[in-house]
């Protein structure tokens, strides 16, 4: 231990060191600044970026020692007392601010350059902050944030695409950009994120992995760990033998492997210590005895049948590891694909993808009269609330989950997971709160990202480019266990019958266990794999028939307020307009065959659900619902339990109350995800929030403002459809009923106290009545459409996306910052999975389980992406609002693909789009053009 | 049980050399420490003693010296650009250190650091737990190289990018040791050998690199990655040719070692992309594979050529 003095943000501290020890550790776990937050532990993602004597340096990477004696300065010394500095205003002020988790070091690193560059051009900006990745924004916001800083301009920048016509007239808060209302805290480093909050006298847990794909586990031999001084258990699987699932059909599940283990990776022991380094040394004391047994890698393999025993799952219906087969047909395909004037069969192979979050997984839990109450980084508290009382055998009223700030989730927080049911077992056990937090190798091993995928599509069209069929045959690998995957076997066909309308049309998946971690939910769940298929084909067809890809869609497309094959309802539909604002933006009829060689454009459309009409768990609750509550201070307290994971759902809740009651933002509160203070709320997954909690807060507030209109009219004359609730006034136009808010409230509350209100939502009964006919159905559909541009290196294959134009109908952008944003991160994250992400193993061990070798596009890697909201007023929609956070994935994938084969004509039918695959296809082009001359 | 941990902040050379002397065989010095805290978070590295050579100021500063410009091991990467000589005389230098990982790293890293830094493996750059998973591989006392799935030798890549573009340009070495300093040219210092890839001692620092003045160079650079920030090279190419029509190549990412090629500039240059491709011995231990990364070395060295007009 050696003691070394350090000045951070101004204040001395003397602080009790190891010699190896980190300076993110000592600022985050001695000095309790918890603003610089950890994401990769290897210097690949800038999270941790901080000034040591005025100098950005990563300071996961600098050890503490170095530093003694010098001046630091994190992200808490960056504003002037409570005055923020510039650059965090217009982070605020931009929307620059998602999840926030990477924000304090893109901040302290932008400031650090601007010290040196005081007038960046944009390419030195993406340049500077290119070792801080952001998984939220793609960067757009970030860039403008920083250029409009330096620019030292307010609002004179016309803003980038279409923003929608703002109904001065019509609304005063919904339509117009509002930042996140907690986007000041975040800027400051002062959210706290799930392992920011120090629970005193806590415990730490560190969790011991297979090095077995599957094997029989013979023997735990513990009792080294168990002597080790500071440990103070030692559990295995035994102790929580209950299974779970997200979904009640797959509860394949448990915290811990019991007598096997089914993936390299899987957690076969816990040990809690009274730090983390003691559990990280107990952890390699403990010997496990493995049989291997046959493991299975490969998802066509894993639909053969297999010997006694071999099975992964002994649950499996048949002698296979085919999880679930799901399939549905309508209309005649035989029939279709006989009549078809064109047809196109084509197999795709599709790696897996991680969500890359930059926050990694935390939890504390810790137990007192009231149960167990676990602060644990999940997009679904409900969920987990409901199988931690399962696992744990407990009633629900002994368990309480709370949501903290969260890092983004994409989907890959909204399974209960096996460590939330560890260390709730384990603080039960000792009495003790019990805290856990991954490193990136963990969080890509839980993994529960998009399915690795291999399918075979066809599609017919007749001469006039009518599509008349589509059939696919879809294997999904869903690794080790269920999670989602068997919404996820349906969605890869389902969401196939739209955007077009095509009469002939079926599919069949099966997914397969397999011997890697489990996939699961991941942005745009599902169909992204498949659409890149259906859209490619289409461009092929297009081809075949000459015709340009655009207007073949536009002759496609459903019409609003029609019906599927499958029985969707929709409603609104934006396809059109979607179409024609990116061919317009990216003046595509100058461009479409039109540029050099090398050099192209592509297009995809998509669509998506704006939140599943049936709940995952039967029963006739609401499937989002909001309290209100006001009273003496005029504050509206709202109270939800939908997840804010970044994609601004609190903010979102307050500007739809505010609007129905005529309020500023000032006068709202939220307080959302606490399992125990907020009434249910299924979780953000599916894009559900802003229609479902959305539509519950409305109704919430105009139950509210129906109570000050009783109020109000049982002391006036004065018919309710005369008072105006505007500009925190209730008031009729002709002045003889003028209150202040804080007066209204006054009135309503005199006698009876404070006003409650509730607000829910439930979809109506829609779809078929025949099995599967849920799969897929949304009281709304969201519709976009993307065009890309990009230049191909003819000898090294390497593709450059050089330009982005996505449109997305949201029904009605209620805070088009936030919409803008999730369309940005949509469309960043898309191209990730195009040119560079994949899950890469080998014999079923992940060979790239961090940063630098998982490949998220850096900000030198984002082309400048256009943006359009196209706003088609949804009839069930909150204001019209359909979803906005994961339907723009798809297009993207798509539009990258056709855009290569405008460039240098051919096609590539795997994701990811690498530099070899496209090599390759033109050498096979190369090869067929001269022996076709 | 455990061996205490030391943390040693020499402020000379010489007491640095005093501390290793001291320490030996349970030490590692640290310059930027971009790359050994990362491999010490992995477990890769796991020295005791870390002796923190950074405030050293004899290693710093860049001087002309003797026909050469002395280039101080501590310099820092990002901060290369500033250098006018550096930027008149060896600008591939700066294009190469620009290219190493991110803005950020660049600021902490050193230019010793670089040239020094770990050879890499995808096999092998992993945590304690997944080497254990993998079975353990020779470059951390396994017994088979898993990357080939059984050969008896390690295939762990030289990943400098500055390397490449020092060695093209005939850069030296300064090397302070227990027994004197000595200068030898750069692509000496690697042996080749992924489990032991440099054949300095262990007390041994690299004090300062030594690059030829009024050669009059002219360059050409290119490295191979996925992404345009955050990587560590799948291939690095650097060519440079001199007014007395001197050619050399140095390629790293494909091979423990540099693979230099020599030659003037009216060889013929497909034997010296033959003589590249053969020098390299690539295996499938990148996320690129080793098949395309040894037909870039092709694509880029007939690119350098085209550009410095000598195709």
């Amino acid at each position: 231990m050696e003691i070394i003095k350090l000045t951070v943000n101004g204040k001395e501290y003397q602080v009790i060191v190891k010699p190896h020890d980190t300076l993110s550790k000592v600022l985050r776990e001695k000095i309790h600044l918890t603003g610089t937050k950890v994401g990769c532990e290897q210097a690949s993602c800038g999270a941790c970026t901080v000034f040591v004597d005025g100098k950005a340096v990563q300071s996961c990477i600098t050890p503490a020692m170095r530093v003694a004696g010098s001046n630091i300065t994190t992200i808490e010394g960056v504003a002037d007392q409570n005055k923020l500095h510039k650059l965090q205003d217009k982070f605020v002020e931009k929307g620059a601010v998602q999840c926030g988790y990477c924000t304090p070091g893109m901040i302290m690193t932008s400031l650090n350059f601007l010290e040196e560059n005081p007038s960046p051009t944009t390419d030195e900006i993406k340049e500077a902050i290119s070792g801080n990745l952001c998984r939220c924004t793609g960067y757009v916001k970030i860039i403008e944030a920083v250029e409009e800083y330096v620019k030292e301009e307010n609002n004179l920048h016309p803003p980038i695409g279409h923003l929608p016509k703002e109904d001065d007239y019509k609304f005063k808060m919904v339509g117009k950009g509002h930042p996140y209302i907690e986007a000041k805290k975040k800027v400051q480093g002062t959210a706290d994120y799930a392992d920011d909050i120090q629970t005193k006298n806590a415990l730490f847990t560190k969790f011991v992995r297979s090095t077995h794909a599957h094997a029989i586990i013979n023997s735990v031999d513990k009792s080294k760990a168990e002597e080790m001084p500071g440990v103070r258990a030692v559990i295995t699987g035994e102790e929580l033998p209950v299974k779970f699932g997200v979904l009640p059909i797959s509860q394949d599940e448990r915290a811990m492997a019991i007598r096997k283990t089914r993936y390299i990776g899987e957690i076969v022991v816990a040990i809690a210590a009274d730090t983390e380094e003691i559990a990280t040394e107990a952890c390699k004391l403990i010997e496990i005895d493995y049989s291997p047994i046959r493991p299975f890698f490969d998802m066509k393999e894993a639909c053969d049948d297999v010997g006694e025993d071999e099975q992964i799952h002994s649950h499996c219906k048949f002698n296979n590891n085919i999880h679930k087969k799901a399939e549905l047909r309508f209309g005649d395909q035989q029939d279709g694909l006989s009549k078809a004037d064109h047809k196109i069969k084509v197999d795709f192979d599709f790696q897996g993808i991680n969500h890359g979050f930059t926050e990694p997984h935390a939890a504390t839990a810790s137990w007192d009269e009231n149960g167990l109450t676990i602060i644990t980084a999940t997009q679904v508290p409900h969920y987990l609330h409901r199988y931690l009382a399962k696992v744990l055998e407990v009633p629900m009223n002994r368990v309480r989950v709370i949501k903290p700030t969260i890092g983004g989730g994409f989907g890959g927080k909204s399974d209960p997971f096996p460590h939330e049911m560890i260390i709730a077992h384990l603080s039960r056990i000792l009495g003790q709160p019990v805290k856990m937090r991954f490193n990136r190798e963990e969080v890509f091993l839980t993994n529960h990202g998009r399915h690795p995928t291999t399918m075979s599509m066809e599609m017919g069209i007749s001469n006039e480019g009518k599509f008349d069929v589509l059939d696919a045959d879809i294997i999904i690998d869903g690794g080790a266990y269920g999670s989602f995957g068997v919404v996820t076997s349906y969605y890869n066909g389902v969401l196939l019958q739209a955007p077009y309308k095509i009469d002939n049309f079926g599919f069949r998946t099966r997914r397969v266990y397999t011997n890697k971690p489990q996939c699961g939910a991941m942005r745009g769940h599902g169909a992204v794999n498949s659409r890149y298929a259906v859209e490619t084909i289409i461009d092929r067809l297009a081809v075949e028939i000459d015709m340009d890809p655009c207007e073949m869609r536009l002759k496609n497309f459903l019409d609003e307020k029609s019906m599927t094959v499958g029985q969707y309802r929709i409603t609104s539909n934006g396809s059109v307009e979607s179409l024609k604002a990116v061919m317009e933006r990216s003046q595509w009829a100058d461009k479409f065959k039109k540029l050099p060689e090398g050099h192209g454009i592509g297009v995809a459309c998509g669509f998506f659900i704006s939140g599943s009409a049936l709940p995952i768990h039967w029963n006739q609750y609401p499937q989002s619902v909001v309290h209100l509550k006001v009273d003496l201070d005029g504050r509206v307290l709202v109270t939800s339990g939908a997840s804010d994971i970044g994609q601004g759902s609190d903010t979102m809740l307050a500007i739809i109350v505010a609007e129905v009651l005529g309020l500023s933002l000032e006068n709202i509160f939220v307080v959302a995800a606490d399992t125990t203070l907020t009434p249910i709320d299924l979780g953000s997954y599916s894009s559900r929030v802003t229609f479902m909690a959305g539509n519950a807060a409305k109704q919430a507030a105009e139950n509210l403002k129906e109570k000050i209109l009783d109020a109000v009219t049982a002391v006036n004359e004065v018919d309710k459809a005369e008072l105006n609730f505007q500009n925190e006034k209730v008031f009729t136009n002709d002045g003889e009923i003028d209150l202040t808010w804080v007066e209204a409230i006054e009135n309503a509350t005199r006698k009876v106290g404070a006003l409650n209100t509730s607000g829910s939502y439930n979809s109506p009964k829609l779809g078929g009545d025949f099995k599967g006919a849920g799969a897929g159905l949304s009281p709304s559909y969201s519709f976009g459409a993307v065009i890309t541009e990009v230049k191909v290196d003819t000898e090294t294959g390497h593709v450059k996306v050089v330009n982005i134009w996505g449109a997305h109908d949201a029904g009605k952008a209620i805070n088009p910052l936030a919409v803008e944003g999730q369309l940005q991160g949509s469309w960043h994250m898309g191209l990730g999975q195009a040119v560079s992400e994949q899950m890469k193993y080998r014999d079923g061990l992940l060979v790239n389980a961090n940063f630098v070798d998982y490949k998220i596009p850096t900000s030198k890697d984002t082309p400048p992406i256009d943006t359009s909201i196209i706003e088609t007023i949804d009839p069930e929609g909150p204001f019209g609002a359909k979803e906005c956070g994961e339907g723009a994935i798809h297009p993207v994938i798509p539009a990258v693909a056709n855009a290569i084969y405008d460039a240098v004509g051919v096609r590539v039918t795997s994701l990811p789009i690498n530099s070899e695959e496209v090599l390759k296809q033109l050498k096979v082009k190369k090869v067929e053009s001269l022996s076709s001359s | 049980m455990t061996i205490e941990k030391t943390y040693l902040i020499p402020t000379s050379v010489n007491e640095a050399i005093e501390m290793a002397k001291a320490n030996i065989g349970s030490f590692k010095y640290l310059a930027g420490g971009t790359d050994v805290m990362v491999n010490r978070f992995q477990g890769n590295e796991e020295s005791p003693c870390l002796i923190d050579i950074s405030k050293i100021k004899e290693l710093k500063g860049i001087t002309k010296n003797d026909g050469y410009l002395r280039i101080g091991a501590l310099e820092i990467l990002e901060e290369l650009k500033f250098n006018k000589d550096i930027k008149t005389e060896f600008p591939m230098l700066i294009e190469a250190a620009l290219t190493v990982g991110a803005p950020l790293l660049r600021k902490t890293a050193t230019i010793g650091g670089n040239v020094l830094c770990e050879n890499r493996c995808l096999f092998y750059n992993q945590s304690e737990w997944w080497r254990e998973a993998v079975g353990y591989c020779l470059k951390c006392d396994g017994d088979i190289c898993i990357a080939t799935q059984g050969k008896n030798a390690c295939f762990s890549e030289l990943v400098s990018d500055t390397a490449p573009a020092l060695i093209a340009m005939d850069a030296e070495v300064e090397i302070l040791d227990v027994d004197g300093t000595k200068r030898v040219q750069l692509e000496a210092i690697y042996t080749g050998d992924g489990v032991k890839p440099r054949n300095l001692s262990e007390t041994a620092i690299l004090t300062a690199i030594y690059l030829p003045l009024n050669r009059e160079f002219k360059t050409d650079f290119h490295k191979l990655r996925e992404r345009e920030s955050l990587e560590f090279t799948s291939l690095t190419s650097a060519v440079a040719i001199d007014a007395a029509g001197k050619l050399k190549i140095a390629l790293s990412g494909v091979d423990p070692k540099a693979v230099v090629v020599e030659g003037t500039i009216s060889d013929e240059k497909a034997g010296l992309i033959k003589k590249a491709i053969k020098g390299g011995r690539a295996v499938d231990n990148d996320m690129y594979s080793r098949k395309y990364r040894r037909e870039m070395i092709s694509v880029y060295l007939n690119r350098s050529f085209v550009k410095l007009g000598i195709e």
